[in-house]
């Protein structure tokens, strides 16, 4: 998992209640790049391995109506971070309340990761249409092994990193900021290579509020409607709902 | 029925269908099932395949969701866990689906 704080956003909140999650449903070993400032942060986890680099900061997203800061480049280096054979790796908004990304990781493949999301609140708040000529992908949550295919799926996103405005412009993707769903789209693209995981990722946009939550589910606010989810693993890009 | 009775229905209905339509896509991700390193969905479909080649052989090989061949040589146990898998999803949406019920008869 990788978790850097930015100045609106407290990440390690997030990653504080991921793990929590994780220890849940997945039982599994846990490994948080970080770095020092918010590695500092962090409340005492238990056993969880800290990797500490220093991260670019260089990238910016919309949140809210606001431009804010988002550390989101060192995820193209995964590959070499992780000490595992096989890999979940995971933004901090990434909540399991379930144990399907065992079952997943219990198959063979080089990278398998989302192709499709499904708006749990019925307003298709997620998709912009036409936004690149780009089959597009989810890095949320990105499943590899450690094969050669996985290494150039990595090494290729470092180099669309490197040189995002050529791609940019050559999928004619709109959205102006660095995107990991694009840098690995691309890759795959490229490489002809990745498997999808078969149902769509549950996703909450960031104008929805979670007002409550328990290790089982969340409970969501949006326009005068509310709603619940059990059972199910939801992405939530609203980011102050673990703030307490 | 005035038009406020008329909204609070609708507005019940849509929550009530955003509800099915959530818990069927739960169902459909906790019916993903690992089986010799391939994936597999635990729905109507792959039971009714496996189910069918079962009486034909002991040995075959069906597609996983991701078009991977598969190799199954122990039918009986891949059918036990794929309606082990099918039925434990089913009777959670099925309890769902009764407090839905429920809820739009209250």
């Amino acid at each position: 998992m990788y978790c850097f704080n930015t100045p609106a956003v407290n990440y390690h909140r997030l990653a504080e209640r991921c793990v929590a999650q994780i220890r849940k449903y997945l039982k599994l070993e846990i490994t948080i790049v970080t770095n020092l400032e918010t590695f500092k942060k962090f409340k005492p986890l238990g056993m969880i391995n800290y990797k500490l680099v220093d991260n670019k900061t260089t990238n910016t997203r919309s949140y809210r109506g606001k431009n804010v800061a988002w550390h989101n480049k060192e995820r193209a280096l995964a590959y070499d971070h992780s000490p595992y054979d096989t890999t979940i790796l995971m933004d901090c908004d990434y909540f399991v309340f379930s144990s399907t990304l065992l079952e997943l990781a219990n198959t063979k493949f080089d990278v398998m990761l989302h192709d499709k999301v499904e708006d749990i609140t019925g307003e298709d708040m997620i998709i912009g249409k036409n936004e690149s000529t780009l089959p597009l992908v989810w890095a949320t949550v990105t499943l590899f092994q450690k094969t050669a295919n996985a290494r150039m799926v990595f090494d290729l996103i470092q180099h669309v990193q490197q040189y995002y405005p050529h791609y940019q412009s050559l999928y004619r993707i709109r959205y102006p900021n660095y995107r990991n769903d694009y840098a690995f789209a691309i890759a795959l693209h490229q490489l002809k290579l990745g498997n999808f995981i078969p149902t769509p990722m549950a996703m909450l946009a960031d104008r929805v509020d979670v007002i409550d939550s328990d290790d089982d589910g969340i409970v969501f606010k949006y326009n005068d409607c509310a709603n619940f989810t059990s059972g199910q693993d939801v992405h939530i890009m609203e980011k102050e709902w673990c703030n307490g | 029925m005035d038009i406020g009775h008329l909204k609070q229905h609708s507005d019940l209905n849509f929550k009530v269908a955003q509800a099915k339509k959530n818990a069927l896509e739960k169902l459909r991700s906790r019916q993903l099932m690992a089986y010799n390193e391939r994936l597999f969905q635990a729905d109507a479909n792959t039971i009714n395949l496996v189910s069918t080649l079962k009486q034909h052989s002991q040995d075959f090989y069906v597609l996983d969701a991701n078009d991977n061949p598969c190799h199954i040589t122990d039918p009986e146990e891949f059918l036990n866990k794929l309606i082990e898998r099918n039925q434990e999803t089913l009777n959670a949406y099925h309890q769902l689906h009764q407090d839905l019920a429920h809820k739009k008869t209250r």
